[in-house]
């Protein structure tokens, strides 16, 4: 019998911890964020959502979105993300994948 | 969508069947496992738009659940913690080799070729390389946000093949990697094939015996340090960064230039001053430069014997418009939002000696190189377009909006010249490489 020891090659990582945002009690009278990225089809996804939100809740409000940095992709800056947090209640988003 | 939550807006994010799990992890390392997803079965790109708008209907549940039901954090979904040291017994020490392989394998702690084992003695002696203590932390990598100490450096270096002389080139390749223009969080976890381009120059590439020469990218034994320390930077970007196929690296089709893609710059035979020169280091410095690229396109041409001739075959490598970079400009730059560093898309040239030495009789130096392929690799703004979302460039530049109206006029596929970095590269025979680049190299100094 022989034994091969190794040592483990795998890092520990940093560890971050974000309370998840209480959900609404209803859709009905909000403001909805529309947040898209900026890859194809995207888009038409939000399209097609806001549609159906307008449809069974007649009272959303609706606000698009895009990032204010970067090109393929359009990324949310901090400023960006206290934008949207000042303007809406709730965000649907679509990265495309 | 966890930035929002963390400011108190509840999200709900569109995502494929195919990257629900790199949704789940990237969510679970900003620190929100569990962040509500609307499950579609295909990407929403290359689709029609009725199709995407069938994909919407079908998820149109799950988006009010998202954000109406409550977030199950799942406070056990993180990877349990693992022990430091591992042992396998088997009839013999080959035996044993064969059972540690497979279950690091198993464990998609492996690029697939067979690993060194690092054994507490192979990883001593790997650390004689530097001066650095074990517990020393260089970096911390994206996208998983390992901690990259000396040690977790060494192990994956042992792994590779890697001996203590090429410690210091990897450390200053993982610092490279980790700096905020870097922006290795988009790199690791595309689709794309983005690959590490590792460039070395000075005196201490010689000393880890860096091939410049022939068949400096591989294979073969003069390129035996190229190769193991191309391939210790993946498995770091692996098991330090936490970028795994499948978890976090989603790319589509993979590329082989992601095993090993290193090498040295000639100086010996470059007519002009060493590439790293050119990145504000004394000649004499050490560095290492890190660039991802995409795909590597040959730049092959026996006959020319005039520098305007070699540019004009240059430039047809450039204006590849299927590749990603070419004429990127026109929608935007590459950034980070946490840092807001902007890169411009750059590519690298490597120029074979006799090329070089063509390009230096007639007077040239890189910048006319630069600006010459910089007027001559252009296409028309329908041709850039191609493929490219035509409201990213209203975004990006409203101000061009009148290229609408000049669909045949050339644009240049880069946003400046100095877009095209150029090292001297390999043996006899006129035959280049013009790497596709994805934003900018980093340029670092190497520390012992």
């Amino acid at each position: 019998m022989a034994r091969l020891e190794v040592l483990n090659p795998v890092a520990k990582t940093v560890e971050h911890s974000v309370k998840p945002a209480a959900r609404l009690t209803t859709l009905q009278g909000v403001t909805l964020g529309l947040y898209w990225n900026m890859k194809a089809g995207g888009d038409a996804a939000l399209d097609r959502t806001e549609a159906l939100l307008h449809e069974k809740f007649p009272q959303v409000k609706f606000r698009r979105y895009i990032g204010s940095v970067g090109w393929l992709m359009r990324h949310c800056t901090a400023e960006d993300a206290d934008r949207i947090a000042s303007e809406v209640d709730a965000v649907v988003g679509t990265t495309a994948d | 969508m966890v930035e929002l939550e963390r400011r108190g807006v509840p999200t709900v994010l569109f995502t494929a069947q195919t990257f629900v799990h790199d949704a789940q992890r990237s969510a679970a390392s900003f620190g929100l496992a569990g962040l509500p997803l609307a499950v579609v079965p295909l990407p929403f790109t290359n689709q029609k738009p009725e199709a995407v708008h069938r994909m919407a209907e079908g998820a149109f549940d799950q988006v009010v659940a998202g954000l109406t039901q409550t977030v199950d954090v799942r406070p056990g979904a993180q990877p349990p913690r693992l022990e430091d040291r591992f042992a396998y017994d088997g009839d013999d020490l080959l035996d044993a080799w064969t059972l540690m392989r497979a279950d690091f394998l198993r464990r998609g702690w492996s690029d697939g070729f067979p690993l060194v084992p690092p054994t507490p003695r192979a990883v001593e002696a790997l650390l004689r390389g530097t001066t650095r203590s074990p517990g020393d932390i260089v970096a911390t990598l994206e996208p998983g946000f390992g901690i990259a100490t000396i040690e977790k450096l060494a192990i994956n270096a042992v792994m590779a093949g890697c001996g203590p002389e090429h410690l210091p080139l990897l450390l200053t390749a993982v610092r490279c990697l980790a700096e905020p223009k870097m922006y290795i969080r988009n790199k690791a976890m595309s689709t794309g094939p983005h690959a590490p381009l590792v460039l070395v120059n000075g005196p201490k590439g010689r000393v880890a015996d860096v091939n410049a020469g022939m068949c400096a990218l591989g294979p073969g034994a003069p390129s035996a340090s190229n190769t193991v320390l191309g391939r210790a930077l993946r498995l770091v970007m692996m098991n330090v960064g936490h970028t795994y196929v499948g978890v976090s690296d989603m790319e589509t089709i993979g590329s082989p230039l992601k095993y090993a893609c290193c090498c040295a710059e000639n100086e010996a035979e470059s007519p002009w001053e060493p590439y790293h020169v050119t990145r504000g280091f004394a000649k004499d410095a050490s560095t290492v430069t890190v660039h991802f690229v995409y795909g590597i396109c040959e730049l092959h041409d026996f006959r020319s014997t005039a520098p305007e001739d070699l540019v004009g075959v240059f430039a047809t490598a450039a204006t590849n418009v299927a590749q990603v970079g070419t004429g990127l400009w026109l929608i935007g730059r590459r950034a980070d939002p946490r840092t807001k560093t902007e890169e411009r898309e750059h590519n690298t040239l490597f120029i074979c000696p006799e090329h070089a030495q063509i390009f230096a009789r007639a007077g040239w130096g890189r910048r006319e190189i630069q600006e010459a392929l910089y007027r001559a690799a252009r296409l028309p703004f329908k041709t850039m377009m191609l493929n490219k979302e035509p409201k990213a460039l209203a975004v990006a530049h409203p101000e061009l909006a009148w290229l609408a109206d000049h669909p045949d006029l050339p644009l240049p596929v880069v946003e400046d010249p100095g877009c095209f970095d150029i090292a001297v590269v390999g043996a006899a025979a006129g035959r280049g490489a013009y790497f596709y680049g994805a934003g900018e190299p980093v340029t670092l100094p190497v520390e012992d």
